[in-house]
């Protein structure tokens, strides 16, 4: 039987979506700012829409995970974020969960 | 004015007022970066197709100031679909039968254009079903925005959910002529209690639409007009109902909140008990004073008009059999309407005199 490609994306998304901010807070263990983040993020496999970050690292800042600041770089302005001490301790508690899971899964698959 | 400071305009104007130059900002290097780093690849600067065809992949300009919006992103959120569904199709079933209702009066009535009263009904029907529509979304959408969840939402028990088995149409008059097994999926155990909240949401409903019409923010197309023998009559409210207009609203508005108190509370028996014996009272005293006016209506053709009008002397059985013998001009048709308005009155009466019986009952038992 064929795959639903659509079916498939929609799946493939929901898969990711939960997966991304454990992504982007490891990312932030070191100092960056959205581009870079973005692009490092990439270069490991892992393609964020912008609509869908600047928001995210928004959020996360809020919810007192990440700090930021605004600093100069290459002649322009640009807001670094790296994580919180209560960041680095939720990316303990999620990378712990994640690895459980994991290891769940893979018995399972 | 650049194509960027377009764009970042653009999403600006969607953004609240206090975080708004901030996350412009941080937009405008990102796309300053996304830029520079196209030009560096391509070893030129960028033409206006191609900064434009960057912008688009950052997003429209609507679609990346929501995501910035920290409240909920759809109208009715997933949690409330359900309720919302459930409340629509209650409603929408009300409206049903009251259309159905008029649409068989105005047939017996001796419409002459049948086509045209079933048109009519159709119309009225859809107008008023998107309006209902309309407000249960509205109403959704400040419970999903002001986080607002009712404790017959949170707090349920299984023995309550018998009401729900009603959404299903395959159940209705199952109780009356049914096979044995859908009785016995159907009908009310003797024992368990039916959920009191599917009641109390169909009663704030039905009385809540009753009060857009009344005020006058609800139409229903039809409803003041008759089609006889090919003319339009017009019915006219008699001055009893501008007399008793805020009286009729105030029990409108009594009965509302009684429904409204017991879906947040449906088991307070005792204080929803006292308030509907003051409110049946209420009704009770408003039904003697529309039936002590005598006169509620005017039918209104071209020169000729008749009145919808009775006493108690049209309370005989008598006078109900011979309902639809009458003549099928205007003052026939009033004179009929005039019976079942007698009727429909006493029939008010009646069951508001036992409600406030059933409900002394109920304080009584506690």
């Amino acid at each position: 039987m064929s795959l639903d490609p659509d079916l498939y994306e929609s799946m493939r998304l929901e898969l990711r979506r939960g997966s991304l901010v454990l992504a982007v807070l490891a990312c932030l263990r070191t100092e960056r700012y959205g581009y870079t983040l973005r692009q490092a993020l990439a270069a490991d496999g892992l393609e964020m829409e912008e609509s869908t970050l600047y928001p995210l690292l928004r959020r996360l800042e809020s919810q007192g995970l990440l700090n930021s600041e605004w600093r100069e770089e290459e002649k322009r302005k640009k807001r670094f974020y790296v994580l919180s001490p209560g960041g680095v301790a939720m990316l303990a508690a999620l990378t712990d969960e994640w690895r459980g899971i994991n290891a769940s899964l893979d018995k399972i698959l | 004015m650049d194509l960027i400071d377009r764009y970042l305009n653009a999403v600006a104007a969607q953004l609240p007022q206090d975080e708004r130059a901030d996350i412009i900002a941080e937009l405008r290097d990102l796309i300053l970066s996304r830029f520079e780093a196209k030009e560096e690849e391509l070893g030129r600067a960028l033409t206006e197709d191609e900064q434009e065809a960057i912008l688009r992949e950052i997003g429209h300009p609507l679609v990346v100031a929501a995501r910035y919006r920290k409240g909920p992103d759809s109208l009715v959120g997933p949690a409330l679909f359900p309720y919302w569904l459930f409340g629509v199709k209650a409603g929408l079933l009300v409206l049903g039968a009251v259309y159905a209702i008029t649409l068989f009066i105005r047939l017996i009535g001796g419409a002459d254009d049948a086509g045209q009263a079933i048109g009519n009904a159709f119309h009225g029907f859809f107008s008023s079903g998107l309006t209902l529509i309309g407000v249960a979304t509205v109403a959704a959408a400040v419970f999903e925005h002001q986080g607002i969840r009712p404790a017959w939402m949170t707090n349920w028990r299984v023995k309550d959910l018998g009401a729900f088995g009603l959404a299903d149409p395959a159940a209705w008059g199952a109780s009356m002529t049914g096979t044995e097994t859908a009785r016995a999926t159907w009908m009310p155990k003797p024992r368990a209690r039916a959920w009191p909240g599917g009641e109390y949401l169909f009663s704030f409903l039905a009385v809540g639409m009753f009060v857009l019409w009344w005020v006058g923010v609800l139409h229903f197309p039809g409803l003041v007009s008759l089609e006889l023998r090919g003319e339009d009559a017009v019915v006219s409210g008699a001055p009893i109902w501008s007399i008793l207009f805020g009286p009729i609203l105030l029990y409108a508005f009594a009965q509302m909140a009684i429904d409204l108190a017991s879906l947040f509370r449906p088991y307070a028996v005792r204080a929803r008990a006292a308030a509907q014996i003051v409110v049946a009272g209420a009704g009770l005293w408003l039904t003697w004073a529309i039936f002590e006016a005598g006169h509620w209506f005017t039918l209104t053709r071209g020169e000729e008009t008749a009145r919808i009008a009775g006493d108690w002397t049209m309370l005989d059985f008598d006078t109900l059999r011979n309902l639809g013998d009458g003549a099928r001009d205007l003052v026939g048709i009033a004179s009929t309407l005039s019976v079942v308005l007698v009727w429909a009155l006493a029939i008010s009466a009646l069951s508001l005199a036992f409600k406030i019986l059933a409900n002394l009952g109920r304080l009584a038992r506690g």
